[in-house]
């Protein structure tokens, strides 16, 4: 692998998630974007050659003929193509519901310290703020799935001590059991947040918990961008930027329209170190 | 009298309303209204709209907008001006913004929708819009609740969530396990519309590709329209039995509608016009659904004008051709 000059950050943020794909496994994924294509590319670099996705639509193990068009992420012939199964969303959260689902990766709005997620309202419900459109699959996935991989951005309004709303659980109010005493299947849960900066996962107590920053930012940088202060770990790693082998597959394969990087900012190495350029540069 | 007069609603402890779930009624209508005969239910989207969905009505539409739905039949809808219908807001990006524009819904059980620009704020504010919260399973699990003829349903999902507060949802003891468990209410919509690519003129049908919960909706609602980009033979139907997802008990009315999901895709038949999604996406954020509704709906008497007069052959043509995968799909 050759670490690649430069990139866009929401680039390194899909790779950062490829390479937690785990072969074997099965993936709930939200369609379209990140999640789909994490899996995507952890499959064709071989991270995870048999790693499989659904989608809500009932997409069982699709090979999907990229890329769709505006809105086409579900219930179109190019996203359920070469599929071994055709089924519905009853049928997706039914193998959810059976625990066949390994993992859930969903892009969200908002999260809190216990991984609850706000898709919903951001403000005072109902009357004071701003609508959203609400859980729609994920509220599915991030209740069934064995664990849950968000992917969010790295900014103040998004990283809050307690979302608005919780459209989707995660750790809910934190205490041992909660999940169970609301009436979710018993082992699941949150298990990293991914962020182009950043990389989080729970503590023991169910804490939201940083693990990892990009190879161009630091800690304090990324608590800033933190309305409240997760737990640091012992050891916060330093991720890898991208390489220029997934950048190829990413690119050339998956996001060919480039549609992942057309708002986020630029990373290059400057022959001594990575740089962030300003957004849109 | 109405269905929508028939049908009773419920108010649980927190104060959300939802349809009270009531299986003997539906049993009792369906004894007396689902037509057994195998006779034809051909009719024009006018006629069936204006038949079949009534003021007050509480709506279920399969898939959306822009993705195999029943798009003919939500302009007719509006067209129409129907008023005050309860939406099934599942899996949706446009449909429900144009039904509240046009003044035709003023409740939705919300799954995910669509949400940018301001008429949903703005019908809100003014009292003439009011949510209730789910999530898109629950709104299918609720339906397939309702096409097994119960009245609840249970749910591993929606437990703990705000969304739970505010819906019709509850947490009981599990009378086997002894756990705590999530519980639906079961969904009878008062009427679904739902978009096939194939059915016969009895209403047996068939879906071709993923979707999302059309034969649960087709069985759960008391009235059922479908529309259909091609009618086949029911010796064709009797051919291949096994694809048969909707059958003939469930529909009072088959609408032809080549290109009824215009502007959205439908597997095997068309792609998606991308340049319209743009326009309606765009309409939304500027505020401009009026003009879109006068262009598109108001102004035209049909669906074929439509495509006559506002889309024409040569896009359609090509939306055809850039649908090139064949695979599962009829030929």
């Amino acid at each position: 692998m050759t670490a690649a000059t430069t990139f866009n950050e929401r680039e390194a943020e899909v790779c950062y998630v490829a390479r937690l794909i785990e072969d074997g496994r099965t993936y709930w994924v939200a369609g379209g974007g990140g999640p789909m294509y994490a899996v995507l590319l952890a499959q064709r670099i071989g991270y995870a050659p048999n790693a499989q996705y659904i989608t809500e639509d009932g997409a069982i193990a699709p090979e999907p003929m990229l890329p769709f068009d505006p809105i086409q992420t579900m219930v179109s012939s190019r996203a359920g193509y070469r599929a071994l199964q055709w089924g519905t969303m009853n049928v997706a959260q039914d193998y959810a519901a059976l625990g066949l689902i390994d993992y859930g990766i969903l892009n969200t709005l908002q999260v809190d310290t216990h991984g609850n997620i706000n898709s919903t309202f951001l403000g005072e419900y109902p009357d004071s703020g701003r609508r959203f459109g609400g859980p729609g699959g994920a509220d599915s996935i991030a209740a069934m799935a064995w664990r849950t991989i968000l992917m969010t951005d790295q900014q103040r309004r998004k990283f809050v001590s307690r979302v608005d709303f919780i459209s989707s659980p995660g750790f809910l109010d934190g205490t041992e059991g909660a999940r169970e005493a609301a009436g979710l299947p018993a082992g699941t849960g949150p298990w990293r947040v991914v962020t182009p900066a950043a990389m989080y996962d729970y503590t023991q107590d169910r804490r939201l918990r940083l693990i990892a920053v990009s190879v161009w930012t630091t800690v304090d940088d990324v608590l800033k961008e933190c309305e409240h202060h997760p737990v640091i770990a012992d050891q916060v790693a330093t991720l890898d930027p991208p390489s220029d082998e997934e950048l190829t597959i990413y690119r050339t394969e998956l996001d060919v329209r480039g549609q992942t990087s057309d708002r986020g900012s630029w990373i290059t190495w400057n022959g001594e170190k990575y740089e962030q350029m300003e957004d849109g540069a | 009298m109405t269905t929508a007069a028939n049908r009773r609603t419920s108010v649980n402890e927190r104060g959300v309303e939802y349809l009270t779930p009531d299986p003997d009624a539906f049993r009792a209508y369906a004894r007396e209204h689902k037509q057994r005969r195998l006779i034809s239910k051909l009719m024009t989207e006018r006629d069936a709209i204006a038949a079949f969905v009534e003021d007050g009505d509480y709506l279920v539409y399969d898939c959306n907008y822009l993705q195999r739905g029943p798009a003919s039949l939500i302009r007719e809808i509006i067209r129409q001006r129907k008023k005050d219908l309860w939406v099934g807001a599942k899996f949706t990006y446009v449909a429900l913004a144009l039904l509240v524009q046009a003044g035709c819904a003023s409740r939705a059980d919300v799954g995910y929708f669509g949400s940018r620009g301001p008429v949903f704020s703005r019908a809100a504010k003014e009292g003439r819009l009011q949510f209730y919260e789910y999530s898109n399973a629950g709104m299918t699990l609720r339906l397939r609740a309702g096409a097994q003829g119960a009245s609840f349903i249970q749910n591993r999902s929606l437990g703990g969530t705000d969304g739970f507060r505010h819906s019709g949802a509850c947490v009981i003891d599990d009378p086997f396990t002894g756990s705590p468990t999530v519980v639906l209410p079961a969904l009878y919509p008062d009427v679904a519309i739902i978009h096939v690519q194939e059915a016969d003129v009895y209403g047996n049908a068939r879906v071709f590709g993923t979707g999302i919960a059309h034969a649960e909706t087709a069985l759960a609602a008391k009235k059922v329209i479908l529309s259909t980009e091609r009618l086949v033979e029911t010796e064709e139907i009797r051919a291949n039995p096994g694809l048969t997802s909707i059958p003939w008990l469930a529909v009072d009315a088959v609408v032809l509608a080549p290109f009824g999901a215009y502007p959205g895709s439908c597997q095997g038949f068309y792609a998606s016009d991308a340049e319209h999604t743009a326009e309606v996406f765009a309409a939304m954020t500027k505020d401009q659904l009026g003009e879109y509704l006068e262009r598109w709906v108001y102004s035209v008497e049909d669906n074929s004008q439509m495509l006559e007069r506002r889309v024409g052959e040569t896009k359609l043509l090509e939306l055809r051709n850039r649908e090139v995968i064949r695979e599962g799909y009829p030929s």
